[in-house]
C-alpha cells in the first residue's frame, strides 16, 4: 500500500489565467498537430470543422487546468462525441449502401466495420484456432477503414494510456448515455443494488463462452444496444427480427429510459461486458483515485456522484475505488474535503494531486483529440457540407 | 471390438466439439458452486453420468428404430428444442436459488447430505446435443443394427469423450471470493436466456415452417 502524505494546505479554487494557459500550450500544439492536415484539404466544411473542433478541446481543458475540475469539462466533450458518432457513422452508412442494414452478402465478404467491444470475444478463438471470429476484414480497405487491425491497434494504445479510462474519453458508446443522463435535475431512482455492478462480469463472461462455443461474435450478434445507432443485420427472417428487438429495448431501456432515472451511465456499469473486461487493464495503468482516510468525513457525496458505481462503503473505507472505476473524475470534483484525490502508483497518496491529475489529462487528452476530435470534425465537416 | 475402438477414437477426437458444448455450462456451475477437489470431481462423475444416460436414451431409441428415424428433421429439432429448453429450466432453478450458507460441518451427522439433481440435468441436457461428431456416432451406432450394439457404441464414444471432461475439476478447486461465485450464478442465467432462445426459435420455426 502506499505511503499517505500529510494532509497538504487547501488548494485555491482557480488557476491564474497566465498559468493556465501555459499549461494548455501543449494540447493546443497537440491538436493543432493533430488538425492541420485538415487546413490542407480543399473545402471550407472541413477547414471550419477543423478550426470548430480545435477551439472546442483546447478550450475545454483550458477550463480543467484553470478551474482545477475535470469532470464537469469532460462529459461536455464526451457527450458531444457520443451524439456525433452516430450521426457520422450512419450519414456515411447512407451514403455507402444506402441503409443502416448490413445485408448479409456485405458480412460474408468480410465488409463489416470492427468494433471494439468485439475484442473480448475474438482473442480466445483466436488464440486457439488462430481464426478471428468476425466478419470484418484484418486489413482496411477502400470500402472498409474500420478494420481488424486498424481497431486493435487503436484500442491497445488508447488501453495502455487510459486503462479504464477508455470507458471515459474513448467509448463514444458511454458519450450518449453521460449526455443522457446529465439532461434530468434529480434522480428519480436513487437506490440501486450494488449487486447489478457484477453484471457486466457475467455478461462477459457468458459471451466469452459462448463465443468459444459457436465460434460467433455473440455479443454482436444478440445484445449490443448501440446496433440501433450504429448498423444491424438487415432484418430478413424470425431471428432477426428478434435481434433488432432487443437490440432496441435494450438501447432505449439502458442507454435513454435508466440513465435519466438514474443519472447513471447504466449500460456501462450493469451491463457493458466490454466495460468489464477494460476495467481489468486499471491493474496496469499507472493513475489511479484514492480516498485519504484522514480527510474523509464519510458523507459518501463521492458514492452519489460515480456514474459507474465504482465507490462503495467498503471501497471508501480502503481508500479506494472499486476495479470498474473510469477515472472521470467526477468524486474527485464533488469532494469538498479534497479527501479523493488523483494518484500515481507508487508515490505517496495526497503527495501531489494536482500534479497526478494533470499528467492523468496530458495523456488522457492528448488520446482524446486524436481519436474523438478526429470524429467530431468529421461529423461537423458532413453536416456543414450538407447545409452548403 | 474394432468398432469399440471406432467408437472411442471417435469420442477422443471429438472431444473438443464436446467441450465447446458442454463447457460454457459446466464452467459456470463449478466455479458458482465451489466445491473443491474432491467433491467437484464428484460433481464431474455425476454430470458425466447424466451426459452418459443423455447418450444411452439416444443410442436405446436409435438401436431399436433400427434407423435413421431419431435424426428425420422433425424429430431433430423437436429433440433440440427439448434439450435446449430443459437446460435453460435447469439453469434458471439453479441461478435463482438462494445460496446455502456455508456453515461449520456438524459434530454428529445424523441425516445424509442433500443430494442435488442438479448436475444430473445439466448433463442430460447438454449431452442430448446433435453435434456433427454425436450425429457420425448415432449413424454408426444405428449400424451395428442391435439395441446392446448401439449402446456399447455409445458407451466407447462417451468414455473417449469423458477424457477431455477431467481438467474441469481444476474450475472446482479454484478458492474463489463470494464475488465471483455470484458473478458465476449470473452467468448461469445469462445462458440460460441464451439457451431458452435456441429452443424457443426452433420451436417456432417447426410451427412456422412445418
Amino acid at each position: 500500500m502506499a505511503d499517505v502524505a500529510p494532509a497538504a494546505v487547501a488548494a485555491p479554487e482557480g488557476r491564474g489565467i497566465g498559468r493556465s494557459l501555459l499549461l494548455t500550450l501543449p494540447v493546443a500544439l497537440w491538436a493543432l498537430l493533430m488538425f492541420s492536415r485538415a487546413l490542407g484539404v480543399p473545402g471550407v466544411a472541413v477547414k471550419v470543422a477543423a478550426v470548430l473542433t480545435l477551439i472546442f478541446l483546447v478550450t475545454l481543458f483550458f477550463l480543467m487546468v484553470r478551474t482545477r475540475k475535470t469532470n464537469r469539462w469532460r462529459r461536455l466533450f464526451f457527450a458531444t462525441l457520443g451524439f456525433l458518432f452516430p450521426i457520422g457513422f450512419v450519414w456515411e452508412l447512407i451514403a455507402l449502401r444506402g441503409s443502416m442494414s448490413i445485408p448479409i452478402e456485405k458480412m460474408i465478404a468480410g465488409d463489416t466495420p470492427f468494433c471494439f467491444m468485439v475484442i473480448p470475444m475474438i482473442l480466445l478463438p483466436a488464440a486457439l484456432t488462430r481464426t478471428v471470429i468476425f466478419p470484418g476484414a484484418i486489413l482496411p480497405t477502400a470500402s472498409n477503414p474500420h478494420s481488424i487491425a486498424v481497431m486493435i491497434g487503436l484500442w491497445a494504445a488508447a488501453t495502455l494510456v487510459l486503462g479504464k479510462g477508455w470507458c471515459a474519453y474513448g467509448c463514444f458508446f458511454g458519450g450518449i448515455e453521460e449526455g443522457v443522463a446529465a439532461m434530468p435535475r434529480k434522480a428519480r431512482i436513487r437506490k440501486i443494488d450494488g449487486r447489478w455492478r457484477l453484471v457486466p462480469w457475467a455478461v462477459l463472461a457468458a459471451i466469452v463462452l459462448l463465443s468459444l462455443a459457436t465460434f460467433t461474435p455473440t455479443y454482436c450478434a444478440w445484445l449490443c444496444p448501440f446496433k440501433t445507432v450504429t448498423e444491424y443485420s438487415e432484418v430478413r427472417s424470425i431471428e432477426t427480427a428478434i435481434q433488432a428487438g432487443i437490440f432496441l429495448s435494450l438501447f432505449f431501456g439502458l442507454v435513454i429510459v435508466m440513465p435519466w432515472l438514474t443519472k447513471k451511465r447504466t449500460q456501462c456499469a450493469f451491463f457493458c461486458p466490454f466495460g468489464a473486461f477494460q476495467s481489468l487493464f486499471n491493474k496496469i495503468h499507472i493513475f489511479d483515485i484514492r480516498i485519504r482516510r484522514d480527510q474523509c468525513k464519510d458523507c459518501v457525496s463521492c458514492q452519489n456522484s460515480c456514474p459507474t458505481m465504482a465507490l462503495n462503503k467498503q471501497s471508501v473505507a480502503d481508500g479506494k475505488t472499486l476495479i470498474n472505476c473510469m477515472h472521470c473524475g467526477a468524486c474527485v470534483d464533488i469532494c469538498h474535503k479534497d479527501a479523493a484525490v488523483w494518484h500515481i502508483k507508487g508515490t505517496p497518496v495526497g503527495a501531489a494531486p494536482e500534479r497526478a491529475r494533470l499528467l492523468h489529462l496530458y495523456a488522457a487528452w492528448g488520446f482524446a483529440t486524436m481519436f474523438g476530435g478526429s470524429i467530431i470534425a468529421g461529423t461537423l465537416t458532413k453536416m456543414l457540407g450538407f447545409l452548403g | 471390438m474394432r468398432l469399440l475402438t471406432e467408437a472411442a477414437l471417435l469420442g477422443l477426437a471429438s472431444g473438443p466439439a464436446c467441450l465447446a458444448s458442454c463447457g460454457p455450462v459446466l464452467a459456470p456451475w463449478l466455479v458458482a458452486e465451489r466445491p473443491g477437489w474432491r467433491r467437484a470431481l464428484g460433481l464431474l462423475s455425476v454430470f458425466l453420468g447424466g451426459r452418459l444416460a443423455g447418450y444411452l436414451l439416444f443410442a436405446v431409441a436409435a438401436g431399436l428404430a433400427g434407423t435413421t428415424m431419431p435424426l428425420e428433421a422433425r424429430a431433430r429439432a423437436l429433440l433440440f428444442a427439448a434439450a435446449h429448453l430443459g437446460l435453460a429450466a435447469t439453469l434458471i432453478v439453479y441461478g435463482l436459488r438462494p445460496r446455502r450458507r456455508r456453515a461449520e460441518p456438524p459434530l454428529v451427522t445424523i441425516a445424509p447430505a442433500r443430494r442435488s439433481w442438479m448436475p444430473v440435468l445439466l448433463g442430460l441436457f447438454t449431452g442430448v446435443n446433435l453435434c456433427p461428431p454425436f450425429v457420425v456416432a448415432a449413424v454408426r451406432a444405428m449400424e451395428t443394427g442391435s439395441v446392446t450394439g448401439a449402446v456399447l457404441f455409445f458407451l466407447a464414444f462417451f468414455t473417449g469423450t469423458a477424457v477431455w471432461f477431467v481438467p474441469f475439476a481444476a474450475l472446482g478447486a479454484l478458492r474463489v471470493a463470494e464475488t465471483a461465485a455470484t458473478v458465476a450464478r449470473f452467468t448461469m442465467l445469462a445462458l440460460a436466456a441464451y439457451y431458452a432462445y435456441l429452443g424457443i426459435l426452433t420451436l417456432l420455426g417447426r410451427l412456422l415452417h412445418g
